[in-house]
């Protein structure tokens, strides 16, 4: 892994981040009125990654989405170590967020702006996921795995700490999972940390698991 | 703030681009006023005396003609996601989205009032106020039905919603706009109070929608 992260030409410059802890105690959450699971802990320090695994239907998005702060858990905490969720999370949901009608460029540079980020990072993010010569192109004329790498680069734009992935890999081919893999390393080796909901196998170096379906 | 500029001038741009911008309640804005006097009769003292009544009643329908597009999209392609994870602040990045896409989408409601003002027979003055006092009311018309919008996010067939809520909420604005129009036309002082009252909606609603917005968002993302 690290002689695949080392032929990478130019890995992106970014200032650093602090890094966060993630620490759940007790965590039980529900959709609707099903109960999904109870007293979950669990914890990650910088630069560790750790895949959420599980049939359909075990809450594997629910728990990304509550870790977000989106979901309200029935109980139980979430900590990131005193910050708040807005300074800490790279956020990748089931959609991109893209918009059909905005080329990569415009996207990217908006996202880019937004978090603070310095522009020059989104063509060296942009070459690490081999969509470089997509710059131009309107997200709604991408295919889903070529739009997957875009949103992989918005959430490694966004310079935060802990990343929270659902189903990164779902639509991309074997040479995709590979820059995924090169572009996680490469998070992990800056001191960041990951949790990606997967239904496929991802060979990230000393990744934990979680089987959601096995605490069932 | 310059990320507040950046999601105004994003938000406008969407709209511009995407699926006509300002295209859709403009034309729906000129068939209504075109259609009315058909059904209303060609008396021209009735159209005038009807006419910044009308011009008020259909730019309110066509704001919410496109209401639907103001949060629906977000919602599904999850880009409210990523804006509800903006250290800056969702009632704030509500604001700025909602006046972006608004201004982007309704920028042409005051000159079709003005023309139509004049079509209908309406002096040139009574026109004009009754075009500024449109203009004042954009902010509030565009932020209730942004609220309404984001309430409804998600929903199918949510112009139906966004119409039950939004239209009881747009009342005052809709009185207080048209009532400046009329007052002008029919002479009375009581205009320009009619426009301070128009601005006065707006303001309040520019302060508290966002709010609300954000509200409508978080429990709608949960």
């Amino acid at each position: 892994m690290l002689a695949m992260t080392a032929t990478q030409p130019d890995l992106p410059d970014m200032t650093g981040f602090d890094p966060a802890t993630l620490d759940v105690r007790g965590l039980a959450l529900s959709r609707g009125e099903v109960r999904l699971f109870a007293g979950l802990d669990l914890s990650l320090a910088p630069g560790q990654a750790l895949l959420l695994t599980g049939p359909n239907g075990t809450g594997k998005t629910t728990l990304l989405r509550a870790l977000a702060g989106f979901v309200r858990p029935d109980t139980g905490q979430v900590s990131l170590g005193g910050a708040a969720v807005q300074d800490v999370l790279g956020w990748l949901g089931h959609s991109d967020g893209l918009k059909p009608n905005e080329t990569l460029r415009m996207a990217l540079r908006f996202w880019a702006d937004m978090h603070g980020t310095s522009r020059r990072a989104i063509l060296p993010l942009m070459r690490l996921l081999a969509i470089d010569h997509l710059i131009d192109r309107p997200a709604g004329q991408l295919s889903r795995g070529q739009q997957r790498r875009a949103g992989l680069a918005r959430v490694a734009l966004a310079n935060r700490p802990l990343w929270l992935l659902d189903e990164p890999a779902g639509p991309l081919d074997g040479a995709g999972r590979d820059r995924l893999a090169d572009l996680v390393a490469w998070h992990r080796a800056r001191g960041g940390a990951v949790i990606a909901a997967t239904h496929q196998t991802l060979d990230w170096p000393d990744a934990a698991t979680l089987d959601l379906g096995a605490r069932l | 703030m310059s990320t507040l500029a950046a999601v105004f001038w994003r938000e406008a741009r969407l709209a511009w681009a995407g699926g006509g911008g300002a295209a859709g309640p403009a034309a729906f804005f000129l068939a209504a006023i075109t259609l009315a006097p058909l059904a209303i009769g060609p008396a021209p003292e009735l159209l005038a005396a009807a006419g910044p009544g009308l011009m008020g009643f259909a730019a309110l329908l066509s704001v919410l003609q496109s209401a639907e597009r103001l949060y629906g999209d977000d919602f599904s392609d999850g880009t409210l996601d990523l804006y509800a994870l903006m250290p800056m602040g969702l009632p704030l990045l509500a604001l700025a989205k909602t006046l972006g896409q608004g201004v982007a989408t309704l920028w042409p409601l005051p000159l079709i009032a003005l023309l139509g003002g004049l079509m209908y027979g309406v002096p040139l003055m009574s026109s004009l106020m009754l075009a500024v006092s449109l203009l004042a009311a954009v902010p509030a018309l565009v932020l209730l039905s942004g609220f309404a919008g984001a309430l409804a996010a998600g929903v199918k067939r949510s112009g139906l919603l966004i119409a039950l809520i939004a239209t009881p909420m747009m009342v005052p604005v809709l009185i207080f706009a048209a009532g400046a129009g009329r007052a002008s036309f029919e002479g009375d002082e009581r205009a320009a109070a009619n426009l301070l009252l128009t601005l006065a909606v707006s303001l309040g609603t520019v302060a508290l929608a966002p709010f609300g917005i954000a509200a409508a968002v978080r429990s709608r993302l949960g």
